[in-house]
C-alpha cells in the first residue's frame, strides 16, 4: 500500500518519477470505469426494452380471404381490428380510439367509440367527437400459406386497400 | 497497486462489452435474414419483395390459450418458413412444416389447407419442447432439465444410449394427439390404442392405477405418467423394472419392442387432466372404465393354457420353463389346489391366502372357468427321484437352496416361509407336526397341500433330508407341555374383553393393535410375528397348539414364554377367546361360543 | 436602496451569472478542488456527502490488505451489486406459480442481458453470504469484537442472519424444482422449533406447504422487507465503525521506528484539532506517535480498487457460469435428494441425525454464543492481530465450530446422494 503524501519527506525523487506513470494509469482507471459505467447504462436502457412482448403479437394471421365474403365489416375485438372487404379489396382498421383509446364500435356509418362520443365514417376518418385523428389502418398482406396477415407495427395509408 | 486497479478497471470494461456484443448477434436473426433473401428471390412481384425488405429480424410468437396453460412458442423465430409452402424442399430451419393427409390437412383446388393452423395451435401442443425458448439447446430441449424435450426428434445426453435410437420417430407424437383425441379407436393414434390394449392384456391395470381406467395398488399411480416421466424412463422401467428401483418387483413381461414402443406411446399419452374432457366427461369415463369388460381369450381345448399366455401369468408365476420368478410354481396345481380353491384365488385372491400380493383381475368368468380347468389338468406327479432333487424341484423355490427361507419368490410371499436352518424353532416341534404341515400345507398361507403329489415316504425322505442337511442338530427330547387339548375358558363376552385388555397390553408390540402382526417391533424380528387376523391359518391351528406357544413361546422365534410373565392358564384361554372372536365371518358372531 | 439596485445589476448579473453557470453549477456540487494540501484533504472528508461516512484519517493498520482483506468492504459491495442487478429483474419477474418459471426462461431466452443480470444476481448472493462469513471469521480471529466493538459486533451477527434470509428466500423465486425442493426443506427445518417451529413455517410460507402463498411472501421479504432491514444495519454498522474508534488495532505500536518518527512531526501541527474531533476518547495526541494517514486519497483509493476487484471477478464468473435452472416445479415428484441451499446444507446434514439439535438446537446455540462471545471474552489483549497468542482458546474454539460446520456443509454438498445415503463425488 503506497502512502501518498501525508509527509513531506515522501516527497522524494523517486516519487517525482512516478507521477507521469500515476497519471497514465489513474488516466486508464479512469477510461475503464468511465466506459464500464456507460456501457452497463446502456445495456440497462436495453434490458428494459422488451423485445417479445406477452400480450398478443403484432403481427398475427385471421384467416383466408374467402372467410371474409365481400361486404364484410368484422371487428375482431380481441385484437383491435376490424377487417373490411369490399369486393376484392380487403383492409384492416383500428379499432383502437385515437382519443384515450377505449375500443370503438361499429355503427351504421362507420365507428362509434363508447366512451365520449367520438365518430368517425367508414374509413375511420373523424366525423365528430373529441377525437383528435382517423383511425389508422394496418398493413394487410398475404402470407405465402394463403391465409391474410395484419401487421399492428406497420401502419398504411388510410384507403391502402389490399386486392385478393 | 494502481496498475492493478488499471488492469482490473479494464478486464471490467472488456467484459461489458463481449456480454454487450453477446447480445446482438443471434443464430435465429441469421435464419430470419437467410429467409428473407431467399423469398425474396422466391417472390412473384415487386410489391412483395418491398414487403420483404421491409421486415427485419424479430422475435415471432405464437400465444395461445386454447390448451391448459397459456403457451408461448417462439419456435417460428428460427422456424420462420415453416407455414410456407415455397420452402418445402429446404433444409431445417427454413423447411415448411410437411402437409399430411393423416394430420386432417386438405387439399382444395390444388392447394393444401392445414386442419391445425399453427397460428390457432401452436407448435409445442403437438411437437413439445420448450416454445420460449431461443437458443436449439433449450428450444428443443436438449437441456437434461426440461421435462418434455422434442418428442420423438430429441434424445437427452442423460438418457440411456441403448434406448436413444429406440426413442426416435414420429409415433411418439401420437401421445400428444390422444391429448385431444381421446377416442379408444382413433384411426390416427394406433399406437396409443394398442398400448391402451396392452395395458389391459398385459394385466398391468392390476397392480397399477390409471384414474378411469384401473384401480390397481401394488404399484405406482400412472394416471400422470406421461407428465412426470420421459419416455427414456417409462421405456427402462417397462424393459427393465429393477434399473430405477432395486426393490421394484415389477415382473419382466420381455415384450417385443413394437409393444414396448405402443405402451410408452400410451403411458406418455397419459398426462392427468385432459384438456379436451369436461370434469363430468371424467366421472363417466371413471364410471364405464372401471367396469370396463375385457373380452374372452380364446375359446377351445386349448384355450386355458392358451389364456395363461395371454393374461402373462406366467410373468410372476412358474409353470413348465417359464417362470416370472414372483410368485409360485404351477406346474403341480392340479395335484395341490383344487379347483375351488382356484376359483377363489382368481376372484379373490385375499380370500384364500389373506396377505397374498397378487392382484384382482377383472377377466370374465369364463375365462378364470378355463384357466382353473387347464391348471386341474396338471396332475403329473413329479418323478420319484432322491429326496435332495426332490427339495430343490419342489420346495427351493420358497425355502430357498439353503433352506435358510429365502427362496427367489420369499420376498414377495407373507407369511414369509420357514426359515428351516433356524434350529431352535426345527427341533423344538415334534416331526409329526412338520409331516402335517407339507401333506396337508398350511391354511392361509402358500404352502399348499402335497398329499397328491408325494408319496408318504417322499415326505418323510424330504423330511429327513432338510433335518440332516439344514437344521442339522438332531430333534431335542420334547418335553411334553402341560396344555389343555381344549380350551377350558368359555368365549363369552367377558372372557373376549379379558383377552383383549391383556393382548392390547402384552402382545401388540410386535402383533399390532389390529393384530395383524406389524407391531412397532415386528420390523425387526425374524421370522415376522403371526398376523392374528389370518382367519384361515388361525381356524387351522387347535387350541392346543394356540395354549403351548403362549404359554411356553414359540422356540425360535421371539415368542417368549408368557408362563414366564406372570399369564394364567385362564388369561391364555381368554386371549384365545379374543384371538377366535376376531377371525369370526361377520354375521356368525352370535355363534361364536357355540 | 432596493428600488435602484435592480436597474442596474440584472443585466450584467444575468449575463455574467449565465457566462458563470457551469462552473457556479460545478461548485455547487464539488465544492472543494481536488485537494492538494492536507487541510483539503481533511475537509473532502467533511464536505463531500458520500465520503463524509470517512474518517479524515485512518490509521496505517487499517489500510494493511493482509489485516481485513477487504471483506467488510467485499461484502457491502457485493450488496451493491445485489441491489442494481436486482432492482432490474423486478422488471420481468413475476411472483406466479404459474408464470414465475417461464419469466425465468424469458429472462434466458428472449431478455436482452436477462441471463447475465440473472447470473451476476445469484452469483453474488452466494458471494456475499460466503464472503459476509468470512468477514465474521476475520473479526474473531483478529479479536475485533473486543471492547468498545462489542455491539457492533453484535450487529455483524445479525447482519449475517439477514444476509443468509435474504439469500434464502430469493432462492425460491425461480421457481423451479431445486428452488421449490429447497425452500421444502429449509422451512421444514425451521419447523423443528420447539413451541413455535410449526407456527413460524406457517406464518413463513402462508399455507401449510409451499405455494403460492409461500412464493409471495418470500418476493416481499426478498424485495421490500429484508433489503431494508440490512439497509438499517449496515447504516448503524458502519456508524459504529467511527464511533468505536475505527477499525481495531495493536494497542501498542508494534514497531517505534523511523518511519513512525518520521510522521510524528509534521502530524502533531495539522492534524491536532481534527483528529481530536473525530477520534474521540482514543485520541492520544502528541505523545504516541501517530501512525495514521489521509483518507483521501488512502482509504479511497484502497475502497475503489476493492470494489473494480469484486466487480470485475462477478462479472467474469458470471460470463463463464449459468445460474441454474432445474425442471418446472412438480410438486408430486420431489428430486432425490432434495437439498436446502448449500449454507443451509450443514444444517440438513446435521438433521439428518437429530431433527431436533440439528434444525433448531445446535443453530441456536451457535447464534447465542456468536450474539454473547464479546460480554464473556472480555479479556483485553490480542486484538487487532491475527491468531494473537493471547487468544489462543477462544481461537481455537471458534476455528474448530467453523470447519465443523464447513465440514458438515461439504459432506452434505458432495457427500450425500439418493435418500440421504453417502456417496463418493470422486
Amino acid at each position: 500500500m503506497p502512502v501518498a503524501s501525508t509527509n513531506p519527506q515522501s516527497h522524494t525523487a523517486t516519487d517525482e518519477q512516478h507521477m507521469p506513470r500515476r497519471k497514465v494509469l489513474a488516466w486508464l482507471t479512469s477510461v475503464g470505469l468511465f466506459g464500464s459505467a456507460v456501457l452497463s447504462a446502456v445495456s440497462n436502457l436495453v434490458f428494459i426494452k422488451p423485445r417479445a412482448t406477452y400480450g398478443q403479437p403484432a403481427r398475427f394471421a385471421i384467416g383466408k380471404p374467402d372467410d371474409f365474403p365481400s361486404g364484410t365489416r368484422i371487428s375482431l375485438d380481441v385484437k383491435r381490428v376490424c377487417i373490411v372487404r369490399d369486393g376484392g379489396r380487403m383492409a384492416a382498421i383500428s379499432t383502437t380510439c385515437t382519443h384515450l383509446g377505449c375500443i370503438v364500435g361499429i355503427s351504421d356509418t362507420g365507428f362509434a367509440c363508447p366512451c365520449h362520443g367520438s365518430r368517425f365514417d367508414q374509413d375511420g376518418t373523424v366525423t365528430g367527437g373529441p377525437a383528435p385523428k382517423p383511425l389508422p389502418w394496418f398493413k394487410l398482406s398475404l402470407a405465402p400459406n394463403g391465409e391474410l396477415e395484419v401487421d399492428k407495427g406497420t401502419m398504411v395509408e388510410p384507403g391502402t386497400y389490399l386486392n385478393v | 497497486m494502481r496498475l492493478a486497479l488499471a488492469i482490473a478497471s479494464f478486464v471490467v470494461l472488456i467484459v461489458h462489452g463481449v456480454v454487450f456484443y453477446d447480445q446482438f448477434f443471434y443464430r435465429w436473426e441469421r435464419h430470419q435474414t437467410a429467409y428473407f433473401e431467399q423469398a425474396r428471390s422466391l417472390s412473384k412481384n415487386e410489391r412483395e419483395r418491398a414487403e420483404l425488405d421491409a421486415r427485419s429480424p424479430r422475435i415471432e410468437q405464437t400465444i395461445v390459450t386454447s390448451f391448459g396453460d397459456t403457451r408461448v412458442d417462439r419456435c417460428t423465430t428460427c422456424h420462420i418458413a415453416s407455414d410456407d409452402p415455397r420452402f418445402a424442399g429446404h433444409a431445417q430451419p427454413l423447411k415448411s412444416h410437411p402437409y399430411s393427409a393423416a394430420m386432417g390437412d386438405v387439399q382444395r383446388n390444388g392447394r393444401w389447407e392445414r386442419r391445425h393452423k399453427f397460428s390457432d395451435f401452436g407448435c409445442t401442443v403437438c411437437h413439445d419442447g420448450q416454445g420460449r425458448g431461443l437458443e436449439t439447446k433449450y428450444s428443443h430441449g436438449e437441456d437434461e432439465f426440461w421435462p418434455e424435450p422434442l418428442t420423438g426428434y430429441v434424445t437427452q445426453a442423460t438418457w440411456r444410449k441403448d434406448f436413444a435410437a429406440k426413442l426416435k420417430g414420429n409415433t411418439y407424437m401420437e401421445a400428444n394427439c390422444a391429448q385431444c383425441h381421446t377416442a379408444e379407436d382413433f384411426a390416427g393414434t394406433p399406437s396409443v390404442n394398442r398400448g391402451r390394449k396392452l395395458f389391459y392384456a398385459m394385466n398391468c391395470y392390476g397392480c397399477h392405477k390409471i384414474d378411469g381406467m384401473s384401480e390397481g395398488t401394488l404399484g405406482p399411480d400412472l394416471t400422470e405418467a406421461g407428465k412426470k416421466f420421459k419416455i427414456d424412463y417409462l421405456w427402462e422401467s417397462i424393459v427393465e423394472p429393477r434399473a430405477n428401483l432395486a426393490s421394484s418387483f415389477m415382473p419382466k413381461f420381455n415384450l417385443a419392442e413394437r409393444d414396448v414402443r405402443a405402451l410408452v406411446v400410451f403411458l406418455k399419452s397419459r398426462r392427468g387432466v385432459n384438456f379436451a374432457e369436461t370434469s363430468l366427461d371424467r366421472y363417466k369415463a371413471h364410471v364405464e372404465n372401471v367396469a370396463v369388460v375385457i373380452p374372452p381369450g380364446t375359446a377351445g381345448e386349448k384355450a386355458g393354457e392358451q389364456l395363461i399366455t395371454d393374461r402373462a401369468c406366467t410373468a410372476c408365476h412358474k409353470l413348465g420353463d417359464r417362470d416370472g420368478g414372483i410368485a409360485p410354481d404351477l406346474s403341480y396345481e392340479g395335484l395341490i389346489r383344487d379347483n375351488l380353491w382356484l376359483m377363489d384365488h382368481f376372484t379373490n385372491p385375499r380370500s384364500r391366502v389373506p396377505d397374498s400380493i397378487m392382484p384382482t383381475f377383472r377377466f370374465p368368468g369364463e375365462d378364470f372357468e378355463r384357466i382353473t380347468a387347464y391348471l386341474g389338468t396338471l396332475k403329473t406327479p413329479p418323478p420319484a427321484m432322491p429326496p435332495a432333487d426332490t427339495y430343490k424341484t419342489l420346495c427351493a423355490r420358497c425355502h430357498g437352496e439353503k433352506g435358510d427361507g429365502e427362496g427367489k419368490v420369499a420376498w414377495y410371499l407373507d407369511p414369509a416361509p420357514r426359515d428351516l436352518t433356524k434350529v431352535g424353532f426345527m427341533n423344538s416341534k415334534p416331526r409329526e407336526r412338520f409331516v402335517a404341515s407339507i401333506q396337508e400345507g398350511v391354511a392361509g398361507t402358500s404352502m399348499p397341500s402335497w398329499k397328491n403329489a408325494l408319496k408318504p415316504e417322499q415326505v418323510n425322505g424330504v423330511l429327513s433330508y432338510v433335518l440332516t442337511t439344514f437344521t442339522k442338530e438332531p430333534s431335542r427330547e420334547i418335553k411334553p407341555h402341560n396344555v389343555p387339548d381344549q380350551n377350558p375358558v368359555a368365549s363369552s363376552a367377558t372372557s373376549i374383553q379379558h383377552g383383549e385388555a391383556i393382548f392390547l397390553e402384552r402382545c401388540t408390540g410386535c402383533h399390532g393393535r389390529k393384530a395383524d402382526g406389524k407391531g412397532p417391533n415386528s420390523l425387526d424380528i425374524t421370522p415376522k410375528p403371526r398376523n392374528l387376523r389370518n382367519a384361515a391359518f388361525v381356524a387351522s391351528v387347535n387350541d392346543r397348539r394356540l395354549f403351548d406357544g403362549i404359554l411356553y413361546g414359540v422356540q425360535g422365534t421371539a415368542m417368549p414364554s408368557w408362563i414366564d410373565y406372570g399369564l394364567s392358564k385362564n388369561d391364555v384361554g381368554d386371549i384365545v377367546n379374543f384371538i377366535r372372536s376376531i377371525n369370526q365371518k361377520k354375521g356368525s358372531q352370535q355363534n361364536a361360543g357355540q | 436602496m432596493s428600488t435602484l439596485l435592480p436597474e442596474t445589476k440584472p443585466e450584467k448579473g444575468a449575463w455574467s451569472a449565465l457566462k458563470e453557470m457551469p462552473s457556479n453549477v460545478w461548485s455547487s456540487i464539488f465544492r472543494n478542488p481536488l485537494p492538494s494540501t492536507d487541510l483539503e484533504r481533511a475537509s473532502t472528508s467533511f464536505t463531500n456527502f458520500f465520503l463524509h461516512i470517512h474518517p479524515v484519517k485512518v490509521h496505517k493498520n487499517t489500510l494493511r490488505p493482509i489485516y481485513t482483506m477487504g471483506l467488510g468492504l467485499i461484502s457491502l459491495f457485493l450488496f451493491f451489486i445485489l441491489v442494481a442487478t436486482g432492482i432490474l429483474l423486478m422488471f420481468y419477474y413475476v411472483p406466479s406459480t404459474t408464470q414465475a418459471y417461464d419469466r425465468m426462461l424469458d429472462l434466458r431466452g428472449t431478455v436482452a442481458f436477462g441471463i447475465f443480470l440473472r447470473n451476476m444476481h445469484r452469483w453474488s448472493a452466494h458471494g456475499m453470504v460466503a464472503i459476509v462469513f468470512l468477514h465474521m471469521c476475520r473479526v474473531f480471529l483478529t479479536g475485533a469484537y473486543k471492547k468498545p466493538r462489542e455491539f457492533n459486533w453484535v450487529l455483524g451477527v445479525l447482519l449475517l442472519l439477514v444476509t443468509l434470509f435474504l439469500s434464502f428466500t430469493g432462492y425460491l423465486l425461480p421457481w423451479d424444482q431445486l428452488a421449490f425442493w429447497a425452500i421444502t426443506v429449509g422451512s421444514s427445518i425451521a419447523g423443528y422449533a420447539p413451541l413455535i417451529g410449526q407456527q413460524m413455517k406457517f406464518v413463513l410460507l402462508g399455507d401449510t406447504t409451499v405455494g403460492q402463498e409461500a412464493l409471495l411472501r418470500f418476493y416481499v421479504l426478498h424485495v421490500a422487507v429484508l433489503p431494508s432491514v440490512l439497509v438499517l444495519l449496515i447504516a448503524i454498522h458502519f456508524w459504529r465503525i467511527r464511533k468505536d474508534g475505527g477499525l481495531s488495532r495493536p494497542e501498542q505500536p508494534q514497531c517505534e521506528t523511523a518511519v513512525v518518527k518520521m510522521t510524528l512531526e509534521p502530524a502533531k501541527k495539522k492534524v491536532y484539532g481534527l483528529q481530536g474531533f473525530v477520534r474521540g476518547p482514543f485520541t492520544k495526541v502528541g505523545n504516541v506517535p501517530d501512525d495514521s494517514v489521509y483518507a483521501w486519497p488512502n482509504l479511497l483509493l484502497a475502497e475503489l480498487f476493492v470494489f473494480v476487484l469484486t466487480v470485475s471477478l462477478i462479472l467474469l464468473v458470471s460470463l463463464a457460469f449459468n445460474a441454474p435452472l432445474e425442471e418446472p416445479v412438480n410438486v408430486m415428484h420431489p428430486p432425490n435428494p432434495a437439498k436446502a441451499p448449500w449454507y443451509f446444507l450443514g444444517l440438513q446434514e446435521m438433521v439428518s441425525y437429530s431433527a431436533f439439535w440439528g434444525g433448531i438446537g445446535i443453530p441456536g446455540l451457535m447464534v447465542a454464543l456468536l450474539l454473547i462471545v464479546p460480554y464473556i471474552d472480555r479479556g483485553t489483549k490480542g486484538v487487532g492481530r491475527w491468531f494473537a497468542k493471547e487468544r489462543l482458546l477462544a481461537n481455537t474454539i471458534f476455528l474448530t465450530l467453523v470447519i465443523l460446520n464447513v465440514i458438515f456443509i461439504i459432506i452434505g454438498t458432495f457427500f450425500r446422494g439418493p435418500n440421504w445415503a453417502f456417496v463418493s463425488p470422486f
